[in-house]
C-alpha cells in the first residue's frame, strides 16, 4: 500500500514509517498541511495519515480542502485531542477514522489496513465470504462449510466486522469502537470474552481455527 | 481641544442635553406668558376705555354738549388714569387732558389706536409709555377721544419677565452644578469598578468591587462583576488544581517506570536477564502510565468542566442494557450470576459516553472483586424523589464503612485489592462523572453475608431527573 504521512513531529513520523514499512507499505511523509495537500494532490495514495495540529495548515483544513476538490482517499486522523467533540470535528471534516495519541504501533497498523479495505468495498455486498465461512447480510444467516451457525445479534455484528476485515488484524479498541460504539478502554478484557464465545461457535468442530489471536495487537479472521 | 475628564462623562453630557431641552421649553413658556400677559393688559385697558366712552355718551345724551364738556373737564382735572379729549367737528380740541388726538386718519367710525404717551417721570425727565385709545363721533358731530395708559401694566410684565429670566439663569447654574456633582458621583463609582477590572485583567483575581448594599444599579453591577470574578477564580483554581493533580499523579508511575528500566538495564548488562524482555516490560509499563494519564486527565477535565459537555437526553435503561450486554459474558466466564433490572420509560440528561464509562468502571470492579459463585445485579429505577438511580450490587467482600469515602479519592486502593490489577482511579472517575451531572455516587453495604461471601457492595449513581 502507498501511504502519505502528514505529521510535523519528525520523530513521530519516522517511527510511523518504520512501523508501517515493516508491514510492507510504501510511505511518503510531509511536514505540514500545505506540503501534505500538495503531495496528496500530485500523487495517488491508498490511505492518508494526517496529524490534526500542524503549522501552516492544520489537518482538518487540509482534509476539508482535499475533500472539497473531490479527493476521496481514506483519511486517518491522528490527534492529541481525544474528546468526543474533537473526534466529531475530525470525522465531520471528512476523516474516516480517528486515532488519539499516543497510540500503539499495532493499533496504527491495524487501522490503516482497515481503511484501505474500506475503499474496495464501495459496491454494496449482500454476502460476505472468508474462506469457507459465509454470511448473508439479508437473511442474516451464517454458515461454515455449509453448516448453519446460530449467532446472537451482537455476535453477528462482531463477526460481520471481522469478515469485512478478513485477513487483517483488528484491535480490541477498534472492536469496542466499531461494534459497541464505545470510545473508552475497559480495564478488564471484556472483548476477549466475546471473541472466545464467537470462536467457540465458528471454530468448534472444525479442523482449522479461523479466528486467531494476534499477539500484542488483537484478532484476525483467517481464510 | 480636550475637555477635562469630568466634562466628558456621560452624566455631564446628559445634564447638558437636559438643560438645553429645558431652556428651549422655558423660552417657549416665557414667550407664552409674555404674550398672554401683554394681551390681557391691553384687553383690560380697552374694556376700561369702552366703559368710560359709554358713560360719557350717556352724559351727552342726558345733558347735551354742556354736560359732556363739564364731565370731560371734571374727569381730566382729577388725577384720573384715563386720558380725554373732546374735539370739534373738524378735530380742534375743545377740552381734555391731552392737546391733540393721536388717532391717524379718523374716518368717523369707532377707531382704536395704539400710541406712545410722553409723560413726566418722577425724576423730571420725560418717560414714554405705551397707551391705547378710542375715538368716536358723537351724535351731534363732535369727536370724543378716550385713552388709557397701559405702561404701568407693561412695567409689571417686564418685571415678571426679568424675574423669569433670572430664575432661568439660576436654574441653568444649579443644573450645571448638579450635573457636575452627579457626574462626579457616577465617575467615582465607575472608576472603582474600572479599577477592579484593571486589577483582574492584570491577573489579580482576588479583587472584588465594593457592594454598598444600597441595591442600586452600581451595586447590581458590582455584584455581577464579583460573581463573574468568583467564577473565574474558581475555574482558574480548578484548572491549576487539575494541573497539580496530574503532575502529582503521574510522578509516581513514571518514577516506577524509570526505576524498573534502570534495574532492567543493570540486570541486562550483568547478563542476568534478556534485554528484550526488559524492553517488553518497559513498554507495558509505559502503556500503564499512559492509561493512568488518560484516566487522570479525564477526571481532572470533568472536575474542572463543571457540567459534562455534549449532554443529550436518553433512556438510562437502554444504556444499562448495552453495557450489561458487554459485561454479561465476562460474568458468566467467571461463574457469576448476572441480572439486569431496568424500569422502562426513564429519561436522563447527560453525556452518554461518560455515564457508560462510569457504569463500565463499576461493573469492572464488581466482576473483579466478586468471587466465583457470587451474583451481580445491575438495576435502573426511578427513586420516589424523581431522581434516576443506576446501581450495581454484588456479593463480594464489600468496602468497610470507614473506607467508603476514601476509595473515591484518586489512587486509593484498599488492602485486600493490592493483588488485583488497577491503578485506583476507577471510582474517582465514577465520582467525577456523577459530579459533572450534578449527581451523587453512593456506596453502601450489599445484600449481607451470603454463603460465606459478602457482605457485598452496592454502588449507586444517582442523577437528577431530566426536565
Amino acid at each position: 500500500m502507498k501511504l502519505l504521512i502528514v505529521e510535523d513531529d519528525l520523530e513521530a513520523a519516522r517511527a510511523m514509517v518504520t512501523g508501517l514499512s515493516e508491514r510492507g507499505h510504501e510511505c511518503v511523509t510531509a511536514p505540514d498541511g500545505e506540503a501534505g495537500l500538495k503531495t496528496a494532490r500530485d500523487n495517488r495514495f491508498d490511505v492518508l495519515i494526517v496529524d490534526r495540529m500542524m503549522p501552516r495548515m492544520d489537518g482538518v483544513t487540509m482534509v476539508e480542502t482535499l475533500r472539497g476538490g473531490g479527493d476521496q482517499t481514506p483519511v486517518l486522523f491522528l490527534s492529541a485531542l481525544g474528546e468526543i467533540n474533537d473526534r466529531v470535528a475530525g470525522l465531520n471534516a471528512g476523516g474516516d477514522d480517528y486515532l488519539v495519541k499516543p497510540y500503539a504501533l499495532a493499533e496504527l497498523q491495524a487501522r490503516v489496513e482497515a481503511l484501505s479495505r474500506r475503499r474496495e468495498m464501495g459496491s454494496v455486498q449482500t454476502v460476505l465470504k472468508v474462506g469457507d465461512l459465509e454470511m448473508d447480510l439479508i437473511s442474516r444467516e451464517v454458515r461454515r462449510a455449509g453448516v448453519e451457525i446460530d449467532l446472537q445479534p451482537r455476535e453477528f455484528q462482531l463477526l460481520e466486522f471481522l469478515m469485512r476485515h478478513g485477513g487483517q488484524s483488528v484491535t480490541r479498541t477498534m472492536l469496542l469502537e466499531k461494534v459497541w460504539e464505545y470510545h473508552f478502554d475497559p480495564q478488564t478484557n471484556v472483548i476477549d470474552v466475546h471473541i472466545s464465545r464467537l470462536r467457540s461457535k465458528i471454530d468448534k468442530g472444525f479442523e482449522r481455527a479461523m479466528l486467531q489471536t494476534v499477539r500484542g495487537a488483537g484478532y484476525r479472521l483467517e481464510a | 481641544m480636550r475637555l477635562p475628564r469630568l466634562f466628558r462623562t456621560t452624566p455631564f453630557r446628559l445634564t447638558l442635553l437636559f438643560l438645553a431641552l429645558f431652556a428651549a421649553a422655558a423660552s417657549a413658556f416665557l414667550a407664552y406668558i409674555y404674550i398672554a400677559t401683554a394681551g390681557e393688559v391691553t384687553m383690560r385697558a380697552e374694556a376700561r376705555v369702552t366703559r368710560e366712552m359709554a358713560s360719557l355718551e350717556a352724559v351727552d345724551r342726558a345733558g347735551g354738549l354742556a354736560a359732556l364738556n363739564q364731565a370731560v373737564i371734571e374727569r381730566s382735572s382729577v388725577d384720573h388714569p384715563l386720558l380725554y379729549l373732546l374735539m370739534s367737528r373738524d378735530g380742534r380740541p375743545i377740552s381734555g387732558s391731552i392737546g391733540a388726538s393721536p388717532t391717524i386718519g379718523f374716518t368717523g367710525d369707532r377707531t382704536w389706536t395704539s400710541f406712545q404717551l410722553t409723560d413726566k417721570g418722577p425724576d423730571g425727565g420725560s418717560v414714554r409709555q405705551p397707551a391705547r385709545g378710542l375715538e368716536e363721533r358723537l351724535p351731534d358731530g363732535l369727536r370724543l377721544f378716550v385713552g388709557a395708559d397701559i405702561g404701568e401694566s407693561e412695567f409689571f410684565v417686564s418685571k415678571i419677565l426679568r424675574a423669569l429670566w433670572g430664575a432661568g439663569a439660576l436654574m441653568i447654574l444649579l443644573g450645571l452644578g448638579g450635573g457636575l456633582m452627579i457626574s462626579r458621583d457616577v465617575s467615582r463609582h465607575i472608576a472603582s469598578l474600572v479599577h477592579v477590572i484593571d486589577a483582574a485583567r492584570g491577573g489579580d483575581l482576588h479583587v472584588r468591587a465594593k457592594v454598598r448594599g444600597s441595591g442600586d444599579e452600581y451595586d447590581e453591577l458590582a455584584a455581577g462583576l464579583n460573581d463573574m470574578l468568583d467564577r473565574l477564580e474558581r475555574s482558574v483554581g480548578g484548572l491549576r488544581h487539575a494541573g497539580d493533580a496530574i503532575a502529582h499523579d503521574l510522578r509516581s508511575p513514571l518514577t516506577r517506570l524509570r526505576a524498573r528500566l534502570e534495574a532492567a538495564m543493570i540486570d541486562a548488562e550483568a547478563g542476568r536477564t534478556d534485554a528484550n524482555a526488559a524492553l517488553h516490560q518497559a513498554l507495558e509499563d509505559a502503556d500503564g502510565v499512559l492509561r493512568t494519564f488518560n484516566a487522570v486527565l479525564a477526571i481532572a477535565r470533568l472536575e474542572a468542566a463543571g457540567d459534562a459537555p455534549a449532554q443529550t437526553v436518553f433512556d438510562p435503561s437502554d444504556l444499562a442494557a448495552s453495557v450489561a450486554e458487554l459485561y454479561e459474558p465476562l460474568c458468566e466466564d467467571k461463574g457469576l450470576e448476572f441480572q439486569l433490572q431496568a424500569s422502562p420509560g426513564l429519561r436522563l440528561k447527560g453525556n452518554r459516553e461518560f455515564i457508560a464509562q462510569a457504569l463500565a468502571n463499576i461493573l469492572d470492579n464488581a466482576v473483579k472483586y466478586t468471587p466465583a459463585g457470587g451474583a451481580i445485579m445491575l438495576r435502573v429505577r426511578r427513586r420516589s424523589s424523581g431522581d434516576v438511580e443506576i446501581s450495581v450490587t454484588d456479593t463480594g467482600p464489600g468496602i468497610p464503612g470507614h473506607d467508603r469515602t476514601r476509595v473515591v479519592e484518586r489512587f486509593v486502593r484498599l488492602e485486600n485489592s493490592r493483588n488485583a490489577p488497577g491503578a485506583g482511579l476507577g471510582l474517582s472517575l465514577v465520582a467525577a462523572v456523577a459530579g459533572a451531572h450534578r449527581g451523587q455516587l453512593e456506596l453502601d453495604e450489599g445484600p449481607g453475608a451470603v454463603d460465606g461471601g459478602g457482605p457485598g457492595l452496592r454502588v449507586a449513581l444517582v442523577f437528577p431527573m431530566a426536565s
